[in-house]
């Protein structure tokens, strides 16, 4: 249901829809190619290496590291709501990069290129529909927030 | 049938009588730490929660009016504190107080609206708040067939018991996507200290309206609130279950 | 294999031109093409258009074009890769004429964007990026070169002030240019006022939409020498791609594609960076501006700042850069941008720039980028 993947979404359809409902379910999910090994996120369905198109799907841990950042003042339509939002981009540790908006846990004057992050699935909440999208919070941040070792 | 709720935290409304006593120690039976809240009954309250410690669980009794939305948080907190979590929240907690409409006093209308229909607000919103975080929960709310049909001399009790049931059908799509199950089960006519009021005469009538011949027992609501507690029931919500021996179809 | 060479070139004026449609703009840059050429429609053996088609209404902009200009029955196509959409028909044009297909070919690069209602761009902007797992964020254009400056700052001590440098040069020459959108020079303490766009970038870091058309009109070397006695040959072409996600890139404080099609560029051209006199950049952001002087091999890694700074990019400096306003003050109808950065740099090359005119240009590169690196076109011009 790749349809719930964002705010916005500009690709229903696509091979690897099954992202969307990891991410619903709190996991962050990587490709890795069935036949070469090779590993990807964002997740892709046709192996950028060897070209075959038998993938599947791995956990990352979301731990990432920020490359580089903005605040995006003037925004496109359908985000006007939620402006100003800052966007970063994260190396994760796995492989790959990633593009997310800041969350709640970190300041904006604590942002600096070179910190450590978390990213971390999120559900928009006062949407009606299914609607999913991951943050980037500070390291140790959890999707299932309990009290208690459970 | 291995429920799965061994370990989990629970907090039952109106735990010291009736059909909340047999939820309480039901949900302990099958592995749960349960927290129960009462208004009048100390010593009840007592017992169960000595029965609960005495299956191996932790048990703790809350003496709060649950109108309170304050008390509401405070005994959630608490509780998630005491058994280090919170899964399952059951209300319970009901008082009716009769009168054809034209003899109904403001107070008797307000004082069952808010026992009944604000209270359970006030709890399914402070455990809404940590399952939504959570990503996990259930909830059920204890309603009434009263609440799918009119009762004479039961303004005020079918409004609330009637309340519960649509909150509780928002409140399921509230927190669906959050792993958050939130169901209403509907007794008829349950043998319970509430029931030991009512005339013979009005008992029978239930009796003759049940197509079992029967009265429920608190433990046959109980079997069917603890099933929606339970994983079991996981792809059940906004549902209405009516626990009547066919009282009213 | 034959040479290439430009023998007519044509210009519109840059801005908001509720005045015409996309046809007529392409005819006024046409109409200015073929008379500096002195040739007529029947020398013409094809053309090609360069647009992006999106903005427009009107659907397939090459037929429109090719019937108002009267050149039916004879072959065209449009190419699309963004904003170099020019430079990718200046290099079909080319291809066509080196393989021998046609021998005197028009360029017409052409865009209307303000047909579009304000908030049918702002949809249009919210799918620039890579819109599966970017654009779900709310990213825009200028948020992809602000993170690319932000890191640039970070690495290599850029200033605010240098980036602003760039614009306050471009309308310096963009108030000496008729044919651009802005005409005035600004100050550092204006762009310094100017509204947030995305941080650290303001409005006047930004190049602005606009409408417009360039033409030039390209021959085989046979033909060249029949017609023109001021021909611009076209001696390095270079043309690579990147990633469309900044998230595939391998450093976001450069293009990787503008590297490539630089080096195959000055190969094939047999120079180097050095031997460039006079350039057209691709500055539809301040930050562009200085990562190209580096992507280019203006100045080392790092220390495009300091090249503005220093003012080396200014005529008479040592490698003069947009001397026409670039995008920033010209505008950026964005299928004209890439035809238009060519005509500057013949003119340029032929001693026709008047007060703009970089003393004994013998060669002169353009650089024009598609979207956020992901196409990048680097031409090298010469005159014999």
């Amino acid at each position: 249901m790749f349809k719930w993947f964002g705010k916005v979404n500009f690709a229903p359809f696509t091979k690897v829809t099954d992202f969307a409902q990891y991410l619903k379910d709190g996991r962050l999910m990587g490709s890795k190619c069935k036949k070469c090994g090779a590993t990807s996120f964002p997740p892709r369905a046709d192996c950028e290496a060897c070209m075959s198109g038998d993938f599947e799907f791995f956990e990352m841990s979301g731990k990432a590291t920020l490359h580089t950042y903005t605040k995006i003042v003037a925004a496109p339509t359908g985000f006007e709501e939620v402006a100003p939002y800052i966007v970063g981009v994260v190396d994760l540790e796995e492989c790959g990069r990633a593009l997310a908006w800041f969350g709640e846990t970190v300041k904006e004057e604590e942002i600096d290129i070179g910190m450590e992050l978390q990213m971390v699935p999120q559900i928009f909440d006062e949407l009606e529909e299914i609607k999913v999208y991951y943050s980037l919070e500070k390291p140790g941040t959890t999707w299932s927030k309990t009290n208690s070792a459970r | 049938m291995d429920l799965g709720l061994e370990g989990k935290s629970a907090i039952v409304t109106g735990g010291s009588l009736g059909i909340g006593t047999a939820v309480a120690l039901g949900l302990a039976k099958e592995g749960c730490n349960v927290a129960i809240n009462y208004r009048r009954h100390d010593a009840e309250a007592k017992e169960v929660v000595r029965k609960v410690e005495e299956m191996g669980r932790k048990g703790l009794a809350v003496k709060a009016d649950v109108s309170s939305y304050d008390d509401a948080h405070n005994m959630v907190k608490k509780v998630v504190e005491e058994f280090g979590g919170l899964d399952i929240m059951v209300c319970n907690a009901g008082i009716n107080w009769d009168g054809v409409i034209w003899k109904m006093t403001e107070k008797q209308w307000d004082t069952v609206i808010n026992v009944n229909l604000k209270g359970y607000f006030n709890y399914n919103k402070a455990a809404a708040m940590v399952f939504k975080d959570q990503k996990g929960g259930k909830i059920v709310n204890i309603s009434s067939i009263n609440g799918l049909r009119g009762k004479f001399a039961q303004t005020n009790y079918s409004a609330s018991k009637g309340g519960e049931i649509a909150m509780s059908k928002a409140l399921a799509k509230e927190l669906g996507k959050f792993n958050v199950n939130v169901n209403v089960v509907a007794p008829g006519m349950v043998m319970t200290e509430m029931a030991l009021n009512i005339p013979p005469e009005f008992l029978n009538k239930a009796v003759d309206e049940t197509v079992m011949g029967r009265i429920a027992s608190p433990g046959d609501c109980a079997n069917v609130v603890i099933f929606l507690c339970s994983d079991m029931s996981r792809h059940i919500t906004g549902e209405v279950i009516k626990v009547d021996g066919g009282q009213y179809i | 294999m034959t040479r290439v060479g430009i023998i007519g070139i044509g210009h519109g004026v840059f801005g908001r031109r509720s005045d015409a449609t996309v046809q007529e703009l392409a005819f006024e840059a046409f109409r200015a093409a073929m008379e500096d050429a002195g040739i007529d429609r029947d020398a013409l053996d094809a053309s090609v258009i360069g647009s992006v088609p999106e903005y427009h209404k009107q659907r397939s902009l090459p037929g429109v074009v090719q019937e108002y200009l009267g050149l039916n029955p004879k072959p065209t196509w449009l190419t699309e890769v963004a904003c170099a959409s020019g430079s990718a028909a200046i290099r079909t044009a080319w291809m066509s004429i080196k393989a021998g297909v046609h021998k005197v070919v028009a360029v017409i690069g052409c865009q209307k964007m303000t047909e579009l209602s304000t908030p049918e761009i702002l949809a249009l902007m919210g799918r620039v990026g890579e819109v599966q797992w970017e654009s779900v964020f709310g990213t825009t254009f200028p948020a992809y070169y602000s993170m690319f400056a932000v890191r640039h700052m970070h690495d290599f001590g850029t200033t605010r002030e240098q980036l602003l440098e760039v614009a306050i040069k471009n309308h310096y020459y963009g108030a000496r240019n008729p044919c651009a959108l802005f005409q005035k020079e600004i100050t550092m303490e204006k762009a310094k006022a100017s509204d947030e766009v995305a941080t650290p970038l303001q409005v006047y870091d930004c190049c602005a939409n606009a409408d417009g058309a360039a033409c030039v009109i390209l021959a085989s070397e046979e033909k060249a020498k029949e017609i023109s006695k001021k021909t611009v040959w076209l001696e390095g072409m270079g043309c690579a791609t990147a990633s469309m996600s900044v998230l595939r890139r391998p450093n976001l404080v450069g293009l990787p594609s503008a590297v490539k099609a630089g080096t195959e560029a000055y190969e094939m051209a047999g120079v180097g960076p050095q031997d460039i006199k006079v350039a057209q950049v691709h500055d539809c952001f301040t930050i562009a501006e200085i990562m190209a002087y580096e992507d280019l091999g203006f100045c080392k890694k790092g220390e495009g700042g300091k090249l503005i700074a220093d003012r080396q990019t200014y005529v008479g400096g040592k490698i003069p850069v947009n001397v026409d306003g670039g995008l920033k003050a010209k505008g950026h109808p964005i299928g004209a941008t890439g035809v238009s950065q060519t005509y500057e740099i013949a003119k340029q090359l032929r001693g026709e720039a008047g007060e703009r005119q970089v003393p004994d240009a013998d060669i002169g590169l353009t650089h024009n980028v598609g979207g956020i690196g992901q196409y990048c076109f680097v031409q090298i011009l010469r005159r014999d």
